[in-house]
């Protein structure tokens, strides 16, 4: 069973042959035959891979994975933005002939139809349980059997809509199955992505193989969605249901969203209001037909499944139950996932069909017949035990690495809830030829197939993903554990002619936006700015601390306390300075995750509002998010050993990358209503940023001497330094400097010019002005206010300082002014666009009052 | 006899409820002793959304769904109910023995058999374990009919179990029940199918109502009555048979039935989500079991 690894490609000599044909015993090879020649339908790829050599393979590698990170291609394995894992892709592919993927086709087009009736027969009549074909317990002890669910029915022939299947190639070469996923299966989008890259990786390759096309696939799973919509003839609305972007597949929820066109919403997203499903869109709520979950069924509905959840949307199970909404797969799909029903496969395909299935699946014991348990007893070495639930916690256990304590131990566990155990054969994966560490390598696979629901059969995927574990042992292959994927190609006979979705696709209409998405997108304006205004300052502190000429106390003591105000970590530098080690508080201020406004705050925040609105971002803002997590990761780095010389440079490449964050969304985002959100946000935050340091660093009244310093540290920190010694040679007075950060119609960064811009995207926006309320919005009105306040302000009289407060008393009050008039305007923009339910609670149950 | 049932259930919320989703399992349904006529529901405010159904059991409930702010929340349900007086009379001593059902239920390929295993297993709220097996083990003996069985294991939990609402919550664990020896209704009847299911046997949770009758001489009292729950036992070839340990007897025409399920949870009066509607509500319950004619 362990393999016994012969590999004879030496390393360092890039352009010798490959020769890496030999596998463990045991196992089939997919690419060479038993006398290491290499098969038929491999000749063509293996030849190209030779003449490409190791340099040229491992120069694919990179190109793919440098777009993988691009598309933001991600499978996460724990909560962390920062800790996003990069889809793996092998630039080999899987290769399958026409001759067998044909007969694989019609077995899974048959498994795809057995299950179907299985699944209407469970949540139907139970015939399969009544005549004694399945045993009563592996349903029904089933944590996934929801009888909430008895009774509904979906549209058409078929309630299994979308089927996969793992399997692998046994010793003999036959495709063996050895799962099922029916709640939400996943791995169709990243099918998809890896397809997309390795046609552009080797192009020239791909073309001549003559591979099947995968949009066919997904040209059927649209018809079908739309069939199955309760309103038909109208145009369906449909959404893919997503938990978020924490869940791990969520790259593929995004990238499905984008090719399908397809809103992606959250569960929160929805509502359900007269008995239908609604999505709360910008332009109010809109009936959702169809949804198409990645969620898994049971944390679909807190009213009637399970009560805890918050992914799901109250009430969704009966507007369901009536006919209103249709949810693919249906809820209660997943009780076909349990390995326990692989063993009665063959009986009730002999029930249904009269025959037996064309491709097997593993030979499958359930430890809650006697027989089988006697067996598992006696072969427990050469079994797989398996929960009869699939749990992403409990995971299988391999016999033969027990110790015969743990067998007693194991063997205790099952009897004492023996149904909701089984044991399989183990199989002996077939090794392929796989690019890892820079070498080549032979390694255990597994292959994943897709099938969709048709009006009257099924159509299976022309592909599937395929992935190799990441060592030569064959145990584990499944991305919870880390491993590679490689592109499937069915090679045809013929050339095929080419089909995508992407010409006839509609494009998911702005107007049906999620809420949550705007308010993440305008989130995501505002920490940007955020960030970059807080780096600005927090590098011009830097600057003028280290500068030749040494600041005088007063300025320098006004510098760090706009510091600690600007990052909302006070009292900080307004504190007592006894108590405070200044770099330790400068460095905090950059990096510590506590402090609410820190730069690594924002910019975690960022990197959050940008995952959760994913599918709006181009590619290229995809390689800048991915550029930000770099910069960060570089910046923690450059503070292990405290305080670093010339620290101001540590925060430069954030600052470029920030910048083309901004100007990215300015020169290729649709200027739609998302971009406007987005926008809203940066300008809120620009003219409150702004308006908060010229107050911290410009009211206070300084000597004469020192004043000038000051002025420029204001203007180098809103980079406004080099136009204002342009335009005023000789002044460096606070009027003409006041005038360019406050008045000036023309700088991009004054606070007029963020307030106008407020205004004009405001009137922008649907629903701004509301037919039944002629005039302004209060909205409106905020904003025309503080433009006013600024326009009739006198600069001179801003400038003067009042002898008594030292301090320049009508500047102070009408910055205070303009930003309450900003902060009223966003808190009203975000109460009528942005979502503000609270969540759901459960009605206390009610207490039994009790007659004797 | 014919009874006329008003079940009413007020809710009271600190703050508005915005939305709400509800199930109610509060009406009555047909078995082979009572008849039920439609159920007569009134919920105020008048909800949005109103639907009756079947459950997986065959219980009819009510789910309905508001989404204007209120405060209050009424369901008021009345039902007529002829609840037959002339009951088959079973013999707890004929019908097969504890052994012979246990190996019907292994062997039989009686669909309905197959099918009421269903309530031999796990449920949400009621875990057998050996601690319930232990209790009641020595009842169920090989040779003695598995009716009687059930009998005296009503009459042991009668007997062990002291009554007191105050002891227990529809939140308290079966073990816990089981230790202190005290509840309610409810608990009685978990504890009874927790026993039975620990030994092998179907049984599964009826909820209803129980007539009470007034001292002699006095007047009955409106909403003094209150909803009930009693267990059932399946015999298999034989069917399922009802024994109610809170009053140590077998359920007659006084007893009517609303739903049976698995337990409790399957059979909740009510149960919902509401959105917003502050920490604390206030809940009050009135059941009114009248008889109309004999």
């Amino acid at each position: 069973m362990q393999s016994k690894q012969t590999q004879t490609q030496t390393q360092g000599n890039q352009d010798q042959n490959f020769h890496w044909s030999f596998s463990p015993d045991g196992h089939y090879n997919e690419a060479y035959d038993k006398l290491g020649l290499p098969r038929a339908h491999w000749e063509y790829l293996l030849d190209s891979i030779n003449a490409l050599g190791s340099s040229g393979l491992q120069d694919r590698y990179q190109k793919a994975s440098r777009i993988l990170r691009d598309d933001g291609a991600t499978y996460n394995l724990i909560s962390d933005p920062l800790g996003k894992n990069t889809w793996e892709l092998d630039p080999i592919p899987m290769l399958i002939s026409s001759d067998e993927w044909s007969l694989i086709e019609q077995g899974l087009i048959e498994r795809a139809e057995l299950l179907n009736l299985v699944l209407k027969d469970i949540y139907g009549p139970q015939e399969l349980i009544r005549q004694g074909i399945i045993p009563p317990e592996i349903i029904y002890s089933h944590p996934g059997f929801l009888r909430q669910c008895k009774g509904i029915t979906m549209p058409g022939e078929h309630s299994l809509i979308l089927h996969a299947t793992d399997m692998t190639r046994g010793p003999d070469g036959n495709m063996i199955i050895i799962g099922d996923r029916t709640q939400a299966p996943s791995g169709a989008g990243y099918a998809l992505e890896n397809r997309t890259v390795l046609s552009r990786v080797i192009p020239s390759l791909f073309r001549d193989s003559q591979v099947h096309r995968l949009a066919l696939f997904f040209q059927s799973l649209r018809a079908t969605l739309s069939s199955l919509s309760p309103t038909p003839g109208d145009d369906p609305q449909i959404v893919i249901l997503s938990p978020g972007a924490y869940s791990e597949t969520y790259f593929e929820h995004t990238h499905l969203s984008n090719y399908l066109g397809y809103p992606l919403v959250q569960g929160s997203d929805l509502t359900v209001r007269d008995g239908h499903v609604w999505l709360k869109s910008l332009n109010g709520l809109r009936k959702v037909d169809v949804i198409l979950r990645r969620v898994d069924d049971i944390y679909c509905d807190p009213v009637e499944l399970k009560s805890d959840s918050y992914l799901g949307i109250p009430g969704l199970v009966e507007v369901v139950r009536a006919g209103n909404v249709v949810v693919s797969n249906p809820l209660g799909s997943g009780i076909l996932e349990t390995p326990a029903l692989l063993k009665f496969l063959p009986a009730i395909s002999q029930h249904f069909f009269g025959h037996n299935l064309k491709l097997p699946s593993v030979d499958t014991w359930w430890c809650g017949d006697p027989q089988d348990m006697l067996y598992i007893k006696d072969n427990i070495d050469s079994l797989i035990i398996k929960p009869a639930m699939r749990q992403a916690k409990s995971p299988s256990i391999h016999g033969h690495t027990l110790s015969e304590s743990d067998k007693k131990n194991v063997l205790a566990r099952i009897e004492k809830a023996p149904y909701n155990f089984v044991a399989q054969s183990y199989i002996s994966p077939s090794y392929i030829p796989a690019w890892q560490e820079q070498q080549l390598k032979t390694r255990p696979s597994i292959f994943r197939t897709f099938t969709v629901a048709t009006e009257s059969t099924y159509a299976v995927m022309s592909g599937g993903l395929t992935r190799v574990g990441l060592s030569g042992q064959d145990s584990f292959v499944s991305n919870q554990v880390g491993s590679q994927s490689k592109d499937t190609w069915i090679l045809a006979s013929e050339p095929e002619k080419q089909l995508s979705l992407v010409e006839d696709r509609s494009i998911a209409q702005e107007s049906n936006l999620p809420s949550r998405v705007v308010e993440n997108l305008f989130w995501l304006g505002r920490y940007a700015e955020r960030a970059e205004s807080t780096i600005r300052l927090i590098r011009t502190v830097f600057m003028q601390l280290n500068s030749i000429d040494p600041l005088p106390e007063a300025s320098k003591k006004l510098l760090l306390q706009a510091l600690s105000k600007q990052t909302n970590c006070l009292p900080g530098f307004t504190g007592s300075p006894a108590l405070l080690n200044q770099d330790q508080e400068l460095i905090n201020l950059i990096l510590d995750t506590q402090r609410p406004d820190s730069i690594k705050s924002c910019l975690l925040s960022v990197l959050t509002c940008s995952e959760e609105v994913k599918e709006m971002l181009s590619a290229d803002t995809h390689r800048i998010v991915n550029d930000l997590r770099d910069n960060l990761y570089d910046l923690e780095r450059a503070y292990v050993g405290g305080m670093p010389s010339a620290p101001e440079e540590t925060l430069d490449p954030l600052v470029t990358t920030l910048l083309a964050l901004s100007g990215l969304s300015h020169e290729s985002m649709l200027r739609g209503i998302g971009w406007k959100f987005q926008e809203i946000g940066r300008r809120v935050e620009r003219s409150l940023q702004t308006s908060r340091l010229i107050q911290s660093l410009l009211t206070p009244e300084l000597a004469q001497t020192d004043q000038p310093q000051m002025l420029e540290a204001v203007l180098l920190s809103v980079e406004a330094l080099i136009t204002f010694r342009r335009r005023y040679r000789t002044y460096n007075d606070i009027a003409h400097g006041l005038e360019l950060l406050m008045l000036d119609e023309t700088n991009p960064r004054s606070v007029f010019f963020q307030i106008k811009r407020l205004q004009a995207h405001f009137e922008e926006l649907p629903q701004a002005v509301s037919p039944q309320k002629p005039g302004l919005n209060p909205a409106q009105k905020a904003i025309i206010k503080s433009l006013n306040g600024i326009q009739l302000a006198d600069l001179d009289n801003l400038a003067k300082v009042d002898s008594q407060s030292k301090k320049r008393i009508a500047l102070d009050n009408l910055l205070n002014e303009v930003r309450a008039q900003v902060e009223e305007f966003s808190t009203l923009l975000s109460e009528q666009y942005f979502d503000h339910s609270a969540g759901p609670q459960q009605l206390a149950e009610t207490q039994e009052i009790i007659s004797i | 006899m014919i009874y006329k049932i008003r079940h009413i259930t007020e809710y009271k919320y600190h703050s508005p409820v915005s939305l709400c989703y509800n199930q109610a399992h509060l009406l009555p349904r047909d078995t082979l002793e009572q008849n039920c006529a439609p159920s007569n529901v009134v919920i105020t405010p008048k909800p949005n959304y109103m639907a009756q159904h079947s459950d997986y059991f065959g219980n009819h409930y009510v789910y309905f769904s508001l989404q204007k702010p209120h405060t209050k929340l009424v369901i008021d349900v009345t039902t007529e109910i002829n609840s037959q007086n002339e009951r088959a009379a079973f013999a707890l001593e004929l019908g097969i023995s504890c052994k012979a059902a246990r190996e019907m239920l292994m062997y039989n390929q009686d669909p309905d058999t197959i099918q009421a295993k269903e309530y031999i297993l796990d449920s949400p709220m009621i875990r057998p374990n050996t601690a319930l097996k232990a209790y009641a083990e020595a009842l169920f003996q090989d040779d003695i009919p598995l009716l009687s069985a059930a009998r005296a294991l009503t009459t042991k939990i009668f007997n062990d179990f002291k009554y007191d609402p105050s002891s227990t919550t529809v939140a308290t664990p079966l073990d816990e029940v089981l230790q202190r020896k005290s509840g309610v209704c409810q608990d009685f009847a978990h504890i009874a199918i927790g026993c039975l299911r620990a030994l092998g046997y179907p049984a599964r949770y009826v909820s209803g109502y129980l007539e009470t009758l007034p001292p002699p001489g006095q007047e009955k009292l409106v909403g003094a009555d209150a909803s009930h729950a009693w267990f059932a036992i399946y015999s298999p070839g034989e069917g399922w048979f009802e024994f109610d340990p809170t009053n140590d007897d077998i359920p007659k025409e006084q007893h009517i039935t609303t739903a049976w399920g698995r337990d409790y949870s399957d059979v909740t009066p009510l149960k919902g989500v509401i959105f917003d509607g502050g920490n604390s509500h206030q809940l009050s319950v009135s059941v009114d079991v009248r008889r109309l004619e004999q």
